[in-house]
């Protein structure tokens, strides 16, 4: 049987115990952190360039889709196997290969999560900027496919920001180096335009990324509001008033409640919305822009700002922050993540929209987000098992990101397209655009075997030309 | 002019009107690519007309070249053809500008220099400081990926531009981005497009984000009897907490080109530049760690600060373009890992020593960027000239190509881009690369052979 002659083949490659191909097994990765399921027709781990290469020619003689996976932490679907296929697991590659601080470069494998990263890079006085909420269980390879933002990436940039280069086994099982440890290399740029590809353009098997020295010092503050309006107005004016904090984040009521519960970080249980703000770099103008940010705050409407005094302080804090997510699942069966992006000085229209919609599907809607991006996260809870609530959901959900798109902005600031937003695309690229990315598609991957099934709406009905 | 021309020019003048369209080399020869004359200028006046332009170029299988402010287009390789040439200067409007979102949204012909000092008014900057930025325009700079010394801390056009639209080889417009600062909504397509060199279409308009403007500015200069004091020195700085906007290293010929600027001269020295940008405190902190750096390892300091360093500054990114005009003068763009950067621009003096050619090198020394210019000896005969450059050249390139490095020729004679790939050799990417051209310039009409490879 075909299936037997692939399975046969994947083990070749990798040898027997390298290769998950029992229902058991196969079930645990037909999901991810969004809300569909898809089973696999197997599983591979992998350990080195070399032995992906050779899976993905194994695929492409049997004609199999493939799917790279990180830590299946992304929200939009991109690691389900849609089409069936191989998962091709990538967690065992998570070596750092090198730190190169007189080159302010380190060379990674895509299976490292980040926070490991910046743990192994923290001592030597350096960190890798991007900081993904999810940094504990997401990967370097999941980063680069999504171009994942984070915390700091307001002042800092995402992901595509900070990758300089990569090696990368294509869909049909060549292996190419895209940029490298030199800046500006010759051609196109095809490291900008693999990062955001969602495993769609091939493995990623090797990661060089930029380093820089750890901050001489930071301020951390919280700022607390009983208006969710005026705490998004702060976000404008702290940037109007010509500063660029590190971060700008923003939980509201019932979010808070829910960390709180969780987490115990000493947050308000009454007030509407806290930022989060934090500013760091030189430390000598540290304390005078701490005091403009807090007087900025007390300007418009916060009833209590306060400054971290410690690490402990500060780390306390952003366990709040970070825990965000999981913490909300604490409230609820399930939940669908927007990440809908405004420009900034349409927070508070787009925030109060949102809440309309949640009156008008009656769903609950708590926010945590990227303030200083203008990437919303409002988390549209609901319990799975109700079928007509998740349409609900799907339509609510639907309506945020129009709004978005509406405002000037765009259906995902961070999160991918995935299976999950496919049908929104059309809200903000015409057909032409549409186009023109499946033409990058067809170069990388003419057989459509990467990750198939994503991203892109089915064509729009055409009506025959007679 | 063949048959074909001679009715796409009665096309395009359709399309764009009569007196946006030039014919003849007494009218087209300001427009030669490599000493390549094109058959037509058109200049179309908005983003539409740049696609029905195209759409009639491709029609008629007319090649094309687009042209922004003209400065870049001594790079790459000859051109296979150039029949058109689309000049954007026309397109030169703001579309949008958000001070208080930090972006702004132009046409690509709109020159750099307008734009900054449009957006200084709302006390808003871009920056990038590409040289000549009088001229440059944010079309071309998107395109090219020009950069200067700023690019230390604020990176490239790739780390600015939100958003760009674009006119395919076909036709077709499309947008890619948009004007938020996070965008994933499908392929991040506007990698694609900047420093792609006009060879996969048209950019027609730009959205940018923007910084605001620093509170104060300094610059510090430090002398050195030698270049292992300056390298040192910036090695130190690198590895500190300082945050320099620019850290350049200038040999003794750059040095002199600036002498005019700097107020005096400082023969045979060599320099290390230092910009600081942001706050009153954090800028005095920085000018004296650095002076202390400097003074520790020999060198003599020299601090400029606002309006001077300002000048300076404009001095240092423009410096190569107040190089002696010599036709047979090559200027390249030799790129590396950081800390190899002093170490090629030893080898760049050493090379045009070696073979009796004058060299001017100025280096981003936490950028891994070096620029050289190459003179043949006054009198050289220009085959001989020619020659050594060869040499000097492919000599650098090797070296550069092991580290992992490039050379790109920035300018140079046809003569000599007979002999010398302006790029170099492709790597194990160029497969790719290839297929994505075809893709979407299938007839090959968006300046042919300019680009690696034959592309
Ligand atoms: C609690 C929580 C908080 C989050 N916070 C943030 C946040 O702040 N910012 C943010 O941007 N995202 C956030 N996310 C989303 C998610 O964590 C990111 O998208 C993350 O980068 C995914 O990494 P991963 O290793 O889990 O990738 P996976 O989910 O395993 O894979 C994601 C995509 O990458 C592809 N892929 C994985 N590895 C490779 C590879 N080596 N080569 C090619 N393609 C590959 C997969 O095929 C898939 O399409 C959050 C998620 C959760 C659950």
């Amino acid at each position: 049987m075909a299936q037997n002659l692939l399975i046969e083949g994947l083990r070749q490659v990798v040898g027997e115990a390298n290769v998950l191909d029992s229902p058991v097994h196969l079930q645990l990765y037909q999901y991810d952190a969004y809300l569909e399921e898809r089973r696999p027709d197997a599983v591979v781990f992998v350990h080195s360039t070399e032995e992906v290469a050779g899976i993905v020619r194994v695929c492409n003689q049997h004609g199999a889709p493939f799917v790279p996976r990180g830590g299946g932490t992304n929200l939009s679907g991109g690691t389900i196997p849609f089409r069936g296929g191989v998962v091709i697991e990538m967690i065992r590659m998570n070596r750092l290969l090198e730190v190169d601080t007189a080159n302010l470069r380190a060379r990674v494998q895509p299976g490292m999560f980040n926070l490991e990263l910046g743990n192994a890079l923290a001592p030597l006085g350096f960190q890798y900027l991007p900081d993904p909420a999810s940094q504990k269980a997401a990967t370097l390879g999941g980063n680069v496919a999504e171009n994942s933002g984070g915390p700091h990436c307001f002042k800092y940039g995402v992901t595509t920001n900070h990758v300089v280069g990569m090696t990368v086994v294509m869909p049909d099982g060549e292996i190419a180096e895209f940029g490298g440890l030199a800046p500006d290399t010759t051609g196109y740029d095809l490291t900008g335009v693999f990062v955001g590809s969602e495993g769609t353009f091939g493995v990623c098997t090797e990661v060089v990324v930029r380093i820089v020295r750890l901050a001489e010092g930071v301020k951390t503050m919280l700022a607390i509001y009983d208006s969710i309006e005026r705490g998004s107005e702060t976000v404008s004016a702290i940037v109007a008033a010509g500063m660029i904090p590190a971060t700008l984040e923003m939980m509201d009521q019932l979010v808070i409640q829910a960390v709180e519960q969780s987490i115990h970080c000493g947050l308000p249980l009454d007030c509407a919305t806290v930022l989060i703000i934090e500013v760091d770099g030189l430390k000598d103008d540290l304390e005078a822009q701490t005091e403009a940010i807090v007087r900025l705050c007390k300007e418009h409407g916060a009833r209590e700002v306060r400054v971290a005094k410690d690490d402990a302080e500060r780390a306390l804090l952003w366990a709040g922050r970070r825990g965000a997510f999981g913490a909300v699942a604490r409230l609820t069966p399930s939940y669908l993540v927007c990440d809908g992006t405004v420009p900034r000085t349409a927070l508070p229209a787009v925030l109060k929209k949102v809440a309309e919609v949640g009156e008008k599907y009656d769903l609950k809607i708590p926010n945590v987000f990227h303030a200083g991006d203008g990437n919303l996260h409002p988390l549209i809870l609901f319990d799975w098992r109700n079928a007509e609530q998740k349409a609900r959901v799907m339509k609510a959900g639907m309506e945020i990101l129009a709004l978005c798109v509406e405002l000037g902005g765009t259906i995902s600031g961070e999160h991918g397209v995935g299976l999950e937003k496919m049908d929104s695309m059309r809200l903000v690229l015409s057909e032409a655009d549409i186009r023109s990315q499946l033409r990058v598609k067809r170069a990388f991957d003419p057989k459509d075997l990467a990750n198939p099934g994503k991203i892109f709406p089915a064509p729009q009905e055409v009506a025959c030309v007679p | 002019m063949s048959h074909d021309l001679a009715s796409l020019r009665r096309q395009l003048e359709d399309l764009v009107g009569n007196s946006h369209v030039d014919a003849g080399p007494e009218t087209t020869a300001a427009f030669a690519v490599d000493g390549m004359i094109p058959a037509l200028t058109v200049r179309p006046g908005t983003q539409d007309e740049v696609a029905a332009v195209v759409a009639a170029c491709a029609a008629s299988g007319a090649a094309l070249v687009p042209w922004g402010g003209g400065t870049a287009m001594g790079m790459g390789n000859c051109p296979v053809r150039v029949d058109v040439v689309v000049h954007l200067d026309r397109l030169n409007r703001v579309v949008e500008f958000d001070p208080d979102n930090l972006c702004v949204t132009v046409e690509a012909g709109m020159p750099l220099a307008r734009l900054q000092e449009m957006i200084a008014e709302k006390k808003l900057l871009l920056p990038l400081d590409p040289p000549d930025g009088a001229r440059v325009t944010v079309g071309g700079l998107v395109a090219a990926n020009l950069s200067g010394p700023r690019r230390l801390l604020h990176g490239t056009a790739r780390d600015w531009v939100l958003g760009i639209r674009v006119v395919l080889p076909d036709g077709e417009r499309i947008r890619c981005g948009g004007r938020v600062i996070k965008n994933v909504s499908g392929y991040d397509m506007n990698k694609l497009f900047i420093r792609s060199f006009g060879t996969l279409g048209i950019i027609t308009e730009v959205t940018v984000k923007l910084l605001p403007m620093p509170a104060a500015q300094a610059s510090v200069l430090g002398l050195f009897p030698d270049l292992s004091g300056a390298a040192a020195t910036a090695e130190k700085v690198l590895a500190s907490f300082l945050l320099p906007e620019a850290l350049e290293l200038l040999d003794p010929c750059a040095l002199d080109i600036l002498a005019p600027a700097l107020g005096r001269s400082a023969p045979g020295n060599f320099a290390l530049a230092a910009g600081f940008t942001g706050s009153r405190e954090t800028v005095e902190r920085q000018v004296r760690d650095l002076e202390t750096l400097i003074s520790e390892r020999g060198g003599t300091v020299r601090l400029f600060r606002e309006v001077d360093s300002v000048r300076i500054w404009d001095a240092v990114t423009n410096a190569f373009g107040a190089l002696p005009q010599d036709p047979l003068r090559v200027l390249c763009m030799v790129a590396v890992p950081i800390a190899r950067t002093a170490g090629m621009m030893a080898s760049a003096r050493a090379g045009a020593t070696g073979s009796g050619l004058t060299a001017a090198t100025l280096a981003h020394a936490g950028s891994g960027i070096l620029w050289a210019a190459f003179f043949p000896a006054a009198g050289l005969p220009e085959d001989e000239a020619v020659s050594r450059m060869v040499t000097t050249l492919l000599a650098l390139r090797e070296e550069a190509a092991t580290v992992g490095g490039s050379l790109v020729i920035q300018e140079a004679s046809p003569r000599l881009k007979e002999r010398v790939d302006a790029w170099g050799k492709p790597g194990s990417s160029f497969a790719i690369m290839r297929r994505i051209k075809t893709e979407f310039d299938p007839q090959g009409l968006c300046s042919p052979g300019r680009f690696l490879g034959g592309i």
